[in-house]
This record gives C-alpha cells, structure tokens and sequence, in this order.
C-alpha cells in the first residue's frame, strides 16, 4: 500500500473535501497558533540581533599616560593585536581624543577654548573577538594586560557586561518558556481539532477496521491529511505573522523600539519563514498521530 | 471451522457475558446463534472476530488460536471474514460500488480486478444497476443487501452476521435470507445470530442457544 502515493494523497484530498468545514478549522486553528508563534519570534529574533549589536561596544580602553615612542607603540600594539582574544587594536592620539571629544560636544565646542588639545590622554581601544565578547572573555584579557607596565590604566565595564549577560540569559529561558508554551498549547489545540474530525467520521475509522485494514493503512491518509491542513496554515500563519509585522511593529512599536538604540525592525529571516511552514505541517501531522491513538485501535 | 474451548467473557468483574462455552463449527456449516436480548450473541461475534478477547478460554478460526493472535494480526484475520450488522456499517458518503469495492481496496488489490469482482458480486445480490448510488437512497432491505456484498466480495471462509435482519420487515428478511443461503453454498461458514423464529422456520439449521451468556441448547434439525 505504501508504493501507491498517489492512491493515499487521493484518499486525503478526498477526506478534505468531504468535510470542508473541519478542514478549515483544522488549517485555522495551525494559522493562528503559528502566526502568535511567529510573531513572538520576530520579537526573539530583534531583541538578539539588538544585543548582537551591543554587544559589539564591548571593548578594553588602555589609556596611556605616557605616550610612547612609535616604535615602541607599534611593538605594543603588535603585541597586543597578538592576544586570540583580541580582533583588533585602533590607536585613538591626544588630539583624536580631543576632536571626537569636541564632536561631541558639538554647539558646546566653546567649552573647551582656551584648553590645550593635549589634556586628554591617548588611549588603545582593544575591541574582541565576537566569542569572547563576554564577562569571562573580558577578564582574561584584562588580566593579560596587566602584565605590561605600559598598560596600567584599564577600562573595561565589567559590571556593565555581568548585567548585560545576565539580562540575556533570562531573555533566553523567558524566550524558551514563552515559546515551549506556545508550541505545546498549539499542539493541543490542533490535536483537539483533528480529533473533532476524526470523531465525525468514526464510522468509516470502523468500518476500515472492520474489513481488515492494518492501522497504518487506516491512518496514513489522516496523517497526510494533518500535515497538508498543517501546511497551509503555516503559509496563511506567514501572511498572518506579516501583518501584524507591519501593523504593530514596524509602524506602531518601532518610535518605542528605535529608542533603544535598533536601527530597524527585522521581519523573520527565510530560514524561519521556512521553518513555519514546516511547524505548521508537523503540528498537523503530530496532532493527527497523537488524536488517532484515540480513535483506531483495533 | 470456528472451535471454543472453554471460553469466558467478563466485561465487568463479577457478571461475565459468556461463560463457559465450549463448541465446534465445522466448515461450510450454517448455524443459528440465538438466545434472549443479553444472552451473550453479540458478544460471542466480537470474540470471533477480534474485537474482544476472551476472558478465559481459546478460539481457534480455521485452526489458528485468535487468543494469542497479535493485535498487529487481527486486519488479516479479519481478511478472511465477512461481517455484517443490524445497522449496515456503510459508509454514507461513498457509493453503492465503492462499499463494496472498499474491502478489496484496503487489501491493495488491482483496480480492474476490483472492477470485476465488485460487479460480479452486486449482480449476485441483484443491486448491479444501483451502483452508483448512496447508501441513504436505498431501502432498509437493500442497504442490508450491500453490506452483504462487501462481506461475500472477499470470498470469506466465515460469514458472522449479528440480527441481519433486526430492523427489516418480514418479507424483506427472507429475501436477505436467501443470500444467507446463497453465501453458504458458495463455500462461507455461516453465523447468523437472530431472534427470527421466521427465519428459522423457513430455513431450519443447526441452532445454537445461549440464555444468560450460557449455552443451554445446540440442536441439528
Ligand atoms: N461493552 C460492554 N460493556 C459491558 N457490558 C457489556 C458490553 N457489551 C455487552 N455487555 C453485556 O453483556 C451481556 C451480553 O450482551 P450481548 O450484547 O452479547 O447480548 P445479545 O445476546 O447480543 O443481546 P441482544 O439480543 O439484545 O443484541 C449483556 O448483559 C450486556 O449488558
Ligand atoms: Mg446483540
């Protein structure tokens, strides 16, 4: 029976359209749950990228007291550039420091006539490697500097960086939870629908038991009937996620979201656009599989 | 050949169904299972057929022990048996044409030999130029007529059929019986469980009575 695909997928779309209406719950009840999930995952996938991106402020300033000769800041930079943590090294001079200083104060500039340019201390920013970017990766570093008398005057917001971590972390278990509970309150609903169908047609579950049909055969169709149903939903789920995409984040939340400091707002990536569409189908067919244990048992 | 040893069905623990039984079938026969409302008919039927599993005791079908048969089994089991009810069991949304070819169907057998079979079949219940339509559009008499065909469409060895005739009119049930009859001659052991005393007297048989799940009589005329 199972080299006659055609005959199963027949039996299926057969099934569907001989009670349109479940079917339509069934495909209903996936897009909605989907669509929450993927809403919710659009706000998983920006927050990452927003800590991706400041995670990239972590860095190491070394300032210098004394500047020292350039061979012997060039020998140090190298040196330093050396370290597998680090990704790279900029020399920021006196009178950089004082420019950016001064950009920034802009309309302010006034302030600082009369000063000499050189009161700021030249300073090496050490930025990481994006693995180390964190409070463990940050203190080996630092503690590898310490050993050059060069580099006495280190600055590196490592209580920052324990705060942030820890702020990610419970993104992460919120996110797992959120979305674990989620996916599992979809599954149950899904199962609960499929099962409504699969109560309306006992009869034929029955009669197919009756004249010797094996469980598998009895319920591959149902199972490609879920996964079908699973996958439109998903699809209808993408176009759902779109739209509330558009209508809450990209206008109405983004003024509240650009303020702390994202550039934009991300709608999911194809990989998760994908991985609806299978979601939806696997919900189906897992929703199939776990009502069909009720209903055929022979 | 239907054999039981002993056999015992318990649906609750201290009232059993059937108790006791033990008898032998032989094949080609044609028996009457009959008994008052609740003597145990329809529970010795599912026994046969699987849906039940005794509580104590062995049924042997056609000299295979059905107690110990896996559950993964029983659809083959069932292959070889025709079962028909008081309520037809025809699927309400198919065809005349696609009951019957429903049993040959999930037994994965070549759509022109279906074709063939199906129709040979509904023209030995006289039905061959119903085909096309739905159960609901027949009579009661008629849509029993069907269930028959499906049953015979396999060439069963056992006919088990549970008061066939329970909600038909009398003149209706002897025409059912005669397919009964026709079943039988081509080769299908019969079990008919019925209150009929018509039937019976038209067509006496061996009969096998059971009264509180007991057997209490098994008379060949
Ligand atoms: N699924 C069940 N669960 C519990 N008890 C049952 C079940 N099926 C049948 N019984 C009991 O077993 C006994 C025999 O029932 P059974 O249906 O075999 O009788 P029957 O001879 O077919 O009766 P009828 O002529 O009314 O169809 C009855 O007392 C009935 O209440
Ligand atoms: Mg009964």
């Amino acid at each position: 029976m199972l080299e006659r695909p055609v005959y199963l997928l027949r039996r299926a779309l057969r099934n569907m359209l001989q009670s349109p209406f479940l079917c339509a719950a069934s495909v209903a009840t996936v897009a909605v749950a989907l669509t929450l999930i993927g809403f919710f995952a659009i706000i998983v996938v920006n927050i990452q990228l927003m800590t991706r991106d400041w995670s990239r402020e972590v860095q190491v300033i070394a300032y210098l007291d004394v500047v020292p000769a350039e061979s012997s800041l060039k020998g140090l930079i190298e040196e330093i550039a050396g370290h597998d943590h680090v990704q790279g090294v900029t020399y920021v001079s006196r009178q950089e420091a004082y420019e950016r200083f001064a950009e920034r104060l802009s309309q302010d500039a006034d302030l600082l006539a009369g000063l000499e340019a050189d009161f700021l201390p030249a300073s090496l920013e050490i930025s990481l490697r994006e693995e180390f970017r964190t409070a463990e990766g940050v203190s080996t570093l630092v503690a590898a500097l310490k050993q050059k008398k060069a580099l006495s005057d280190l600055r590196y917001g490592q209580e920052w960086l324990e705060r942030f971590e820890a702020f990610v972390r419970l993104l992460k278990v919120a996110g797992a939870v959120l979305g674990g509970f989620l996916l599992f309150a979809a599954l149950f609903i899904v199962a609960n629908t499929i099962k409504l169908t699969l109560y309306a047609r006992r009869d034929e579950l029955e009669i197919m038991a009756l004249v010797g049909a094996t469980p598998l055969f009895i319920k591959l169709p149902f199972l490609l009937e879920g996964a079908l149903q699973g996958a439109v939903g998903g699809i209808l789920a993408l176009g759902g996620t779109f739209f509330l995409f558009h209508l809450f984040l990209q206008e109405g939340m983004s003024a509240v979201l650009l303020a702390t400091g994202t550039s934009h707002i991300a709608f999911l990536p194809g990989f998760y656009q994908l991985a609806i569409v299978a979601g939806g189908a696997l919900l189906g067919f897992a929703g199939s599989l776990v009502s069909l244990r009720k209903f055929v048992r022979l | 050949m239907i054999q039981l040893y002993g056999v015992t069905k318990a649906y609750q623990k201290d009232s059993s169904a059937l108790n006791d039984i033990t008898l032998k079938i032989d094949k080609g026969e044609f028996v009457y299972i009959t008994g008052p409302s609740g003597a145990g008919k329809s529970t010795l039927m599912r026994l046969l057929y699987g849906a039940e599993r005794p509580s104590r005791g062995q049924i042997l079908v056609d000299g295979q022990n059905i107690t110990r048969l896996p559950s993964s089994r029983l659809p083959f089991l069932r292959r070889r048996m025709g079962i028909v009810f008081q309520d037809f069991k025809l699927l309400v949304r198919r065809s005349v044409f696609e009951n019957v070819a429903f049993p040959l169907e999930v037994q994965g057998r070549q759509r022109f030999e279906i074709s063939k079979k199906v129709y040979q079949i509904l023209k030995l219940v006289g039905l061959e130029h119903k085909l096309q339509r739905l159960p609901l559009e027949l009579s009661g008499g008629e849509q029993q007529r069907v269930a028959i065909a499906r049953a015979l469409v396999v060439d069963p060895s056992v006919l088990l059929a549970d008061e066939p005739t329970g909600n038909l009119d009398p003149e209706v049930t002897l025409e059912i019986m005669e397919l009964f009859k026709v079943a039988n001659a081509r080769g299908s052991t019969v079990l008919l469980a019925t209150h009929s005393r018509e039937m019976m007297h038209h067509f006496p048989r061996r009969t096998i009575a059971l009264e509180a799940g007991r057997l209490v009589g098994d008379i060949t005329p």
